[in-house]
């Protein structure tokens, strides 16, 4: 077993041995550190891995069943960086439930072990270079995931968790009918490396059924509507950590699985209008629906969860319009990532002190809740594509990609919905900013150094990405451009 | 030995039936650790039955009066054309499974215009009850029919039966065990055996035949009996005609797999009843829809097999 | 082999018939027991003639894995969870099961005519595709058309063998340890179905699916 095969296998064997540990742990207070501490260090590994990519090219290990290539490592980059976030952020937000006594120490160590358990399987999607393996990681995603929803068991945490678990169930299941139709159109096993390397010999009928199952299956989780219908409840009932990560990475995740079925499936039909123009239709449906949802949402955590939609619609439109838009989708995934599980756990900060989602209910926020206040209104701000924030620019290059192809009542049905989103957010976001806070004598909460640290950084990041694109970030986006295109 | 043949059949045909339902009580006897009556014993009460008079409602007409007879009679002319220890008949002709069909509705329409001919509400309810599950029953036992005559291209006995693929019935063919299922559902339905309808209760509201003949008595009682026995009979006849290999002359391996086949089915019918209760009447509609979906079943895999 | 295969294809669709038009909770369970355990000898059936000997063992190790899961555990999980959930009323379907049961026909023949339309090339048995497909739409008409979450179950149960048919057409190209997951993914998403099924029978004292509407828009 060579180096580089070594880590493969140690980035994806540490979150399952970190999840026993969890188990092994007794102690709340301790299993919230350890959380902390194996987030860094799994994202240290992820860096050390990224880096040897950037050295070696492409990894492989378990013969070619697992393997590391530009786009998977651009997409562990994301994944590091939102569960690091999540994780150093959970011991806060639970610390306040375990002073409250309203955690177990037992719920804790179940918290832990789904908590790194699917840290695990999502890797494991990563990784896999076979097809069938990666659709068992991601239904095991959904899985693991379920319990995360119902922490607390509640009849509404229970509703949704049971909606989430039996839709995407069946959606993934949809998924992999599609990935049986790909087995089918093929004669060899379901290697992608193989297949995106003769996939002009494919058997393009079925390739083009087995891509409707696969967008409609992973889609189902990605969230793209209509098949979104999960995504609210679910992320409004998880605890803000859980939320975090299923905006910042699960459902980012799920698009991936459809990414990497691009190739092929524009390989074998000979041109890529069959699977661009669905993922366009199903990009702008969800743009749609979301910003009609927006509109007249007053629960914080359901307005992030369709903004959600929202921004994997943009993503797919990204992808929908191919070359410079495959470019700015994948750089929009970093961008909204980041945005997005900052603006999740202000929230679920915020949700704490307040006891309600409900915007109407939680004026003044800046004034009681200085950072996290700040840090909810900040992404808000960003999400709805302020200048110069970096998910500003990602979405002027969709624009100017479709700009580009002259897809201009694509461009119209674009703007208008980002436009009503603009409205709607920043109508629901302004009044719970700068209302009274309710109780005359509150005196604003002293400012954790930490918690600075968590607001600030990833915005600070943003902003500095808006401006100026680091050289190796570059790197690795045309690298997977090209993985995606076959071209630069 | 075409005239021995016609013999053998006529005489099986008018004179058998009878005794099938005495065999069938005579297996249920059996299996409830009992003695039971004698196995002629439906004969005997034919007898008692022609020797009485009958009452006539003042409300019913020729029409009651004709209703047993004419059922009787048409029953006859479908057994006639039934093959039976043959995989033909003498009678038969191209098409002949169709009209058997109709024959056999005719006799069932004759029955139940005769139970409304004599006015009573009670055996109205019998009469529509029998119309409506005869319906369904027709419905399934059609396609279920289809399903052997869709191979052998034509709704004619002597070729449904002669395409029959025996050595491979059972497992090869599903669409075929589908479609022999469902003629046994038809079968327990239209003689209103378990878990349709109970032949050893009396005067219950949920029954079906029993309602139907109440008002009978005497010798249109005893054509009543006579015709069920015989439509039991041409039923599992036509049953095993499906399940046995018959050869296609007149041999004693003929009439031996008639006697064991139609005997086979009198056990089968008496231990199912000994077993089963019966279905609630609103489920009955539901069975027999079961029943004809199966044979939607059965048909899209024979259609299927016929494609390329 | 063949003839055996096309047995137990037809006997998968009658089953998935059979579990849409029956009314008791039980029954239900049983059939789909009954599918999974028929189903378990498809691979073998399907692809013993042909196969090598390491190939045979991960046949026989399919099979194996199917009828544990299928047959065995996942019936046994979901008897438990009707005990534990202290199920009542039987199966409360929000169209009558005359309806249902005659639009899962109308599914069966759009089934078959699916699979003359598709034209995948050179399925082992005639009937795979069709048995397959019937399976996935019955398997999704369940899920929609009934009130209780265990009767969700038991139509994902249905709609996961439909895929298990289908798989069988490509036996030799998928990996067994892939095929092995898969059967663990089903069998730990029945389990946590049937936790959540608990958790909601506990929480709000009963399991249909049509009160579940707390939370909208």
């Amino acid at each position: 077993m060579n180096h580089s095969s070594l880590l493969i296998w140690i980035f994806l064997l540490f979150p399952a041995a970190a999840a026993v540990g969890c188990l092994i742990l007794r102690k709340a207070s301790w299993i919230f550190r350890f959380i902390m501490v194996g987030a860094a260090v799994d994202a240290g590994l992820g860096f050390i891995l990224i880096q040897s990519l950037f050295q070696k090219g492409a990894l492989r290990a378990a013969g070619s069943w697992l393997r590391v290539d530009t786009l998977s490592a651009y997409y562990i980059l994301i994944m590091i960086l939102v569960f690091l976030m999540a994780s150093i952020y959970a011991a806060r937000y639970f610390n306040e439930e375990i002073q409250k006594g309203s955690l177990s120490d037992k719920t804790a160590a179940r918290f832990g072990s789904l908590w790194f358990g699917t840290l695990s399987v999502m890797t494991l999607v990563l990784l896999s270079n076979n097809l069938g393996l990666m659709w068992v990681g991601i239904e095991a995603t959904t899985l693991a995931t379920t319990f995360l929803i119902s922490l607390h068991p509640s009849p509404l945490s229970l509703e949704a968790a049971w909606k989430y678990v039996l839709i995407c169930s069946v959606g993934i299941a949809l998924a992999f009918l599609g990935t049986l139709f790909v087995g089918a159109a093929d004669s060899s096993s379901l290697i992608w490396t193989k297949l995106a390397s003769h996939a002009s010999i494919l058997n393009p009928q079925l390739m083009k059924m087995a891509f409707i199952f696969l967008l409609i299956g992973y889609g189902t989780k990605v969230g793209l509507a209509p098949l979104h219908t999960w995504l609210p409840d679910a992320h409004s009932q998880a605890p803000a950590p859980v939320s975090a990560v299923f905006s910042g990475f699960m459902v980012n995740e799920a698009m991936y699985c459809i990414m990497r079925y691009l190739p092929i499936v524009n390989g074998a039909v000979g041109n890529s209008h069959f699977s661009r123009d669905l993922l366009l239709f199903f990009g702008i449906f969800s743009m749609a629906v979301a910003a009609v949802f927006i509109l007249f949402q007053h629960d914080i955590k359901r307005l992030l969860a369709y903004s959600t939609v929202e921004h994997l619609g943009i993503t797919a439109i990204g992808l929908g319009l191919g070359g410079l838009g495959v470019f700015a989708a994948l750089f929009h995934t970093l961008n909204h990532s980041i945005c997005k599980t900052t603006g999740f756990l202000s929230a679920g900060k915020l949700g704490q002190k307040y006891g309600t989602h409900d915007l109407r209910k939680m004026p003044g926020t800046l004034q009681k809740e200085q950072v996290w206040g700040l840090g909810l209104f900040l992404s808000l701000i960003i999400l709805v594509g302020s200048a110069p924030f970096a998910v500003f620019m990602s979405e002027l290059l969709i624009i100017k990609a479709a700009v580009d192809h002259h897809h201009f009542l694509l461009l119209t049905f674009f703007l208008t919905a980002l436009g009503i989103v603009f409205i709607g957010v920043l109508s629901h976001a302004v009044s719970a900013v700068w209302g009274e806070p309710p109780g005359d004598h509150v005196l604003p909460e002293p400012n954790h150094l930490g918690d600075m640290l968590l607001v600030g950084a990833p915005l600070l990041l943003l902003l500095i990405l808006g401006i100026w694109m680091p050289h190796p970030l570059r790197e690795l986006l045309e690298k997977s451009t090209f993985i995606l295109t076959g071209k630069q | 030995m075409l005239v021995l043949d016609i013999f053998i059949h006529l005489i099986l045909l008018i004179l058998f039936p009878p005794f099938l339902i005495g065999f069938i009580n005579k297996v249920k006897a059996w299996t409830a650790g009992k003695q039971g009556p004698s196995l002629f014993q439906v004969y005997y009460d034919i007898e008692k039955l022609l020797k009485k008079g009958a009452v006539y409602s003042s409300t019913a007409t020729w029409i009651f009066k004709a209703g047993p007879i004419l059922t009787s009679a048409s029953l006859v002319c479908a057994g006639l054309i039934l093959p039976m220890m043959r995989n033909h008949s003498t009678f038969g002709f191209t098409g002949d499974l169709i009209f058997f069909v109709y024959l056999f509705a005719l006799g069932h329409f004759f029955l139940l215009i005769s139970a409304l001919d004599v006015g009573s509400s009670f055996e109205g309810m019998g009469a529509s009850r029998g119309a409506a599950f005869g319906t369904f029953a027709e419905l399934a036992l059609f396609s279920a029919l289809a399903i052997f005559c869709i191979p052998a291209g034509s709704p004619t006995f002597k070729s449904v039966f002669t395409a029959l693929p025996w050595k491979t019935w059972g497992f090869a063919h599903p669409a075929y065990l589908a479609g022999a299922l469902v003629l046994l559902a038809v079968l327990l339905t239209e003689n209103s055996r378990l878990p349709i309808d109970d032949p050893n209760t009396h005067l219950e509201l949920t029954m079906i035949h029993e309602v139907m003949v109440l008002d009978h008595g005497g010798p249109d009682f005893a054509f009543i009996l006579y015709s069920s026995s015989l439509k039991l009979l041409l039923q599992a006849d036509l049953l095993i005609h499906f399940l046995l290999p018959f050869p296609s002359h007149l041999t004693e391996e003929g009439v031996l797999l008639l006697l064991s086949g139609i005997l086979g089915i009198g056990i089968l019918i008496g231990i199912l009843e000994s077993v089963t209760a019966r279905l609630r009447l609103q489920r009955i509609p539901q069975f027999l829809i079961g029943a004809f979906i199966l044979t939607v079943l059965g048909l899209m895999i024979s259609f299927y097999r016929g494609a390329p | 082999m063949i003839p055996y295969v096309n047995f137990i294809l037809t006997a998968a669709i009658a089953l998935n018939l059979y579990i849409v038009s029956s009314s008791r909770l039980r029954s239900c369970v049983q059939a789909a027991a009954l599918q999974g355990s028929v189903l378990a000898f498809l691979p073998i059936l399907l692809w013993g003639t042909q196969a090598s000997k390491l190939e045979i063992i991960n046949l026989l190790l399919i099979g194996i894995g199917t009828l544990g899961v299928k047959a065995l555990l996942i019936p046994f999980l979901m008897f438990r969870s009707i005990q534990e959930a202290n199920v009542r009323r039987e199966v409360e379907p929000f169209i009558s099961l005359h309806l249902s049961l005659s639009a899962a026909a109308v599914l069966v023949i759009i089934s078959f005519w699916i699979s003359k339309v598709t034209g995948l090339p050179h399925p082992p048995s005639a009937y795979l595709v069709p048995a397959a497909f019937s399976g996935i739409l019955i398997g999704f008409l369940i899920m929609v058309s009934r009130q209780k979450a265990i009767t969700q179950v038991i139509g994902y149960l249905i709609f996961e063998n439909g895929i298990f048919i289908f798989g069988q057409i490509l036996f030799q190209k998928i990996p067994l340890a892939v095929e092995l997951g898969v059967l663990l993914d089903l069998l730990v998403g029945i389990l946590v179905m049937g936790i959540a099924i608990y958790h909601i029978s506990r929480e709000f004292d009963h399991i249909d699916v049509s009160r579940l509407d707390g939370l909208k828009g």
